[in-house]
């Protein structure tokens, strides 16, 4: 099922990430991806509901009205746009042909073809990731790769429960498919 | 101005490494929580291992900028389960969507707009949190050091080594 690999394999992304993080912590401060999307929040809700975002106890934190909040983080991940921008025009034709396009065969095996449910998964899955890794105080990027490389309490912690529960709902999710 | 720049840069590589590493790839996160295709998780160890390795190294010579997360252990294990139905559900975390969106994947679009939507909700629902699931139980910013007294690379050459050994010598891929 999965004969296809990717451009480059496991071995050279996990070195290729653990260099990145190590070089990243050496210059400014570890990766992280979640808290720039309450930064995007917060700016827009600063021209758009001014006076309900300075009320916010936690939007207020973020997203200043001089900068807008872009600082080292918010760049981070409008590179990491550019990035997968940039490296999947050029590569295109080496990526798998499974990994392309915004229906993936997978899902569609077990929920249909239909594009407005699988994007309503996408959305609301959206809603529940940033949600819990707001709580959680980071998600993937910053709990998982960058926390347990620094060996956290809390990243070991995060880990453990986004792993247990993401591996119980993807078998409720397939469980037809044995 | 050049912390910025030096911000781009790192995200257009990390972008760049989990486009062609496949980390966009639906049926290999899928696959992954299955526990049917241990790319990912192979991927995933591979990094936190030379990252830890590389982290306390720097550390050993006073140059990490560390930052360490708080252990508030109602919101982290709260706030971990709702992520982890998100993970599932989506088939991207939030670095992926960004990177996925970018590919033009129409998905990953709606995991971004949805994203957006969600830490709206939280900042909104974040006093009612704040006094239940983050001040208390607030174990504070410690590692693996703090809590054994162990300098830090002691602890980080076994743990590195015993995340590489997972990825390359026990994780087997399971196919259908």
């Amino acid at each position: 099922m999965q004969e296809e690999k990717a451009i480059i394999s496991w071995k050279v992304a996990g070195i290729a990430l653990g260099l990145l993080l190590t070089l990243a912590t050496f210059l400014v401060q570890p990766l992280g991806v979640s808290t720039q999307f309450v930064v995007t929040d917060a700016a827009v809700g600063h021209r758009v509901a001014p006076e309900a975002t300075a009320k916010n106890t936690y939007l207020k934190k973020y997203g200043e009205k001089e900068s807008w909040g872009v600082g080292y983080g918010w760049m981070l991940v409008f590179g990491m746009f550019a990035g997968g921008l940039v490296t999947s025009r050029v590569l295109r034709a080496k990526q798998p042909e499974a990994d392309k396009g915004s229906m993936p065969k997978m899902w569609e095996s077990v929920f249909g073809g239909s594009r407005s449910k699988r994007f309503a998964a996408a959305f609301g899955g959206g809603v529940l990731l940033l949600f819990g890794a707001r709580l959680a105080g980071g998600c993937t990027s910053g709990h998982m790769i960058s926390g347990i490389s620094q060996m956290a309490l809390s990243s070991f912690i995060f880990g453990i429960f986004t792993f247990g529960t993401a591996i119980a709902v993807a078998h409720l999710l397939y469980r037809q498919r044995g | 101005m050049q912390t910025l720049l030096i911000g781009f840069l790192i995200g257009c590589a990390f972008g760049a490494i989990l486009y062609m590493g496949g980390a966009t790839s639906y049926r290999r996160i899928l696959g992954t929580l299955l526990l049917k295709d241990m790319w990912i998780i192979k991927l995933m160890a591979t990094a936190i291992g030379v990252g830890t390795l590389g982290v306390y190294l720097l550390d050993l010579n006073g140059l990490a900028n560390m930052s360490i997360k708080p252990a508030y252990l109602g919101g982290v294990a709260v706030g971990g389960v709702i992520f982890g139905i998100g993970w599932a559900v989506s088939g991207y975390c939030p670095g992926t969507c960004v990177v996925g969106s970018s590919e033009g994947k129409l998905d990953a679009i709606f995991t971004v707009i949805g994203g957006l939507v969600g830490a709206l909700l939280f900042s909104m629902a974040y006093p009612a949190l704040e006094a239940t699931l983050i001040e208390p139980l607030n174990f504070g910013a410690v590692t693996l050091r703090d809590l054994t007294g162990v300098s830090g690379i002691y602890l980080a050459i076994p743990f590195s080594a015993m995340l590489l050994g997972l990825a390359f010598f026990v994780l087997k891929d399971r196919y259908d």
